[in-house]
């Protein structure tokens, strides 16, 4: 569904990217791991296209989009929930949640019946957004904010759904709330490529894992066989 | 209060929501792009000049309206495209430049179309005044407070009940996050650029009959605009539509009370003063934000 090949990519004239290859296949969810700094954030967002790589292949759903505008690469059918969550501060929980479904509502009227069922569904996953859905969302937890951003990626049915540090900032007790809700989702069949600096949790929940060093993947493999890594171990797993 | 002082303030507070009008199709652009137009006064002059235009072609009076406003909204998307995107692409603040260049070709271009004279507009409202209270208010002056109100609560519900409204508040809010929503951050500052036309052709249309259409009949308006909006910050409308309100009555008391020459002061002052005690504005908000 999502593969990326042999990218480059950077800030100005410095180079974050160096030959990173990853796929995503459909139905699974794989984890990027590593230190800070490796890579993992510039690689999502050079996938989603807010960095335009220098060299390398993205291939979504079988269509190449290196190198297109974001908005253009989201109405293809990859939502992607940023580091830091990035909810729309001022509007409301709904309101955010209407955008998240952006490219397939209507623009002026009638939108807000056409996304009744989505909405439906991202409530029953998130009963707090249904409590709050008329709060500004800048108003809300860190962890409610991590659900919204989760729940506004949903809303537009994506065929890849890109997920970036989840755990940020969270009470440990709310992280195991959000990977609760990872879990769900995997069983509903989503298609996922997870971004974690807490290793552990990120190998429970996923189906396959890459861990990048200085911008390159440096180990592979299903998280059985990494968590039996020597390597992986000492970095990551360590305690 | 005597009646004296409450006609000086009505008066003036009329002129004030036009202040607040300009003020507000600065705030437009600005939501969006963080840039405004500087030429923003020489598009209210022209759109003033082509509905001017328009009356003396003998199509029916009102076809003055739409024909300013559409050519207001075309104004304002030219300057988006010839004076804006390129230098937001580049993250430079060449915009600065480049739309007070585009509004000196426009002074150039009307004075070498219409003349450098002042001419009259004409209108059909009356302009007998109307006693409310021993006020006394021309309907003139009522269409224009009016056509003000009207046009701000219209975009305001647009922004507030519609998803392309949602959006634009969406890339006010974080440009960045709306694109990964399939929002284009480029159509968005296009559509915020076309309703700050629009609104600045209103206001030059709704203003005309009362002063009179001239190359540089915006020239010291788009200045008590530009303080409008800085006292008020940048993003509040609500905030622009009283401050607006307080400017005009402050400039009619002091024409009257202190000398006419001394009209343009209060205007300056006020700038002044935000500028240095609160860059933000009165209305502007700091993010709210927890974690």
């Amino acid at each position: 569904m999502l593969v990326v090949t042999d990218l480059y990519a950077g800030y100005g004239m410095s180079e974050v990217l160096m030959g990173t290859s990853l796929t995503v296949k459909k139905g699974t969810v794989v984890a990027l791991i590593g230190p800070n700094g490796a890579g993992k954030t510039t690689t999502m967002r050079t996938i989603s296209g807010s960095i335009k790589p220098t060299r390398g292949e993205i291939i979504l759903d079988g269509a190449p989009v290196q190198g297109l505008e974001p908005s253009y690469i989201a109405r293809l059918g990859l939502a992607h929930a940023p580091e830091g969550r990035k909810v729309f501060g001022p509007l409301s929980v709904e309101d955010n949640l209407l955008l998240g479904a952006f490219t397939r509502l209507p623009r002026f009227f009638g939108f807000h019946a056409k996304a009744a069922d989505d909405l439906e569904k991202v409530y029953n996953l998130f009963p707090r957004l249904k409590e709050r859905y008329r709060q500004a969302s800048g108003t809300l937890s860190g962890g409610e904010q991590q659900m919204l951003a989760i729940g506004r990626a949903l809303m537009a049915r994506p065929k890849v759904v890109l997920l970036d540090e989840p755990s940020m900032g969270l009470a440990p007790v709310i992280v195991d709330e959000v990977f609760d809700i990872i879990r769900r989702l995997k069983e509903s069949g989503i298609t996922l490529l997870l971004v974690e600096q807490s290793a552990k949790r990120a190998l429970e929940v996923a189906d396959y894992a890459y861990v990048m060093e200085r911008g390159r993947i440096a180990v592979e493999g299903v998280p059985q066989e990494l968590q039996k890594n020597e390597r992986v171990i000492a970095a990551y797993l360590g305690n | 209060m005597d009646h004296a002082v409450i006609q000086l303030i009505v008066s003036g507070a009329l002129m004030g929501l036009v202040y607040a009008l300009v003020a507000y199709g600065f705030q437009l652009t600005y939501a969006t792009s963080k840039s405004i137009n500087f030429g923003q006064g020489e598009l209210v002059m022209l759109s003033a000049f082509v509905s001017l235009t328009l009356t003396n072609t003998g199509l029916p009076y009102y076809l003055m309206i739409p024909g300013g406003l559409l050519f207001g909204v075309i104004a304002g998307l030219f300057v988006e495209r010839a004076g804006v995107r390129l230098a937001l692409e580049q993250k430079s603040e060449g915009w600065i430049l480049m739309t007070i260049i585009l509004g000196l070709f426009g002074i150039s271009a009307a004075e070498n179309i219409w003349g450098r004279d002042d001419r009259p507009f004409p209108t059909p409202i009356p302009t007998e005044p109307i006693q409310f209270f021993g006020v006394s208010i021309t309907p003139l002056e009522i269409s224009v407070a009016v056509g003000v109100v009207l046009i701000m609560v219209v975009i305001e519900l647009f922004k507030r009940k519609t998803l392309l409204g949602k959006a634009f508040e969406a890339v006010s809010a974080d440009r960045d996050a709306a694109e990964l929503m399939g929002i284009s951050a480029t159509r968005t500052i296009m559509l915020s650029y076309g309703l700050s036309g629009l609104v600045a052709a209103l206001a030059g249309i709704l203003v005309s009959p009362i002063t009179t259409v001239g190359p540089t009949m915006a020239s010291a308006l788009v200045l008590k605009a530009f303080s409008v909006a800085v006292v008020a910050g940048l993003e509040s409308g609500f905030g622009v539509v009283i401050v607006g309100l307080f400017l005009g009555s402050l400039e009619s008391l002091t024409s009257f009370y202190v000398g006419s020459g001394w009209r343009e002061a209060p205007g300056l002052v006020l700038l002044i003063l935000a500028l240095a005690i609160r860059p933000t504005g009165i209305f502007g908000k700091a993010v709210i934000r927890k974690v």
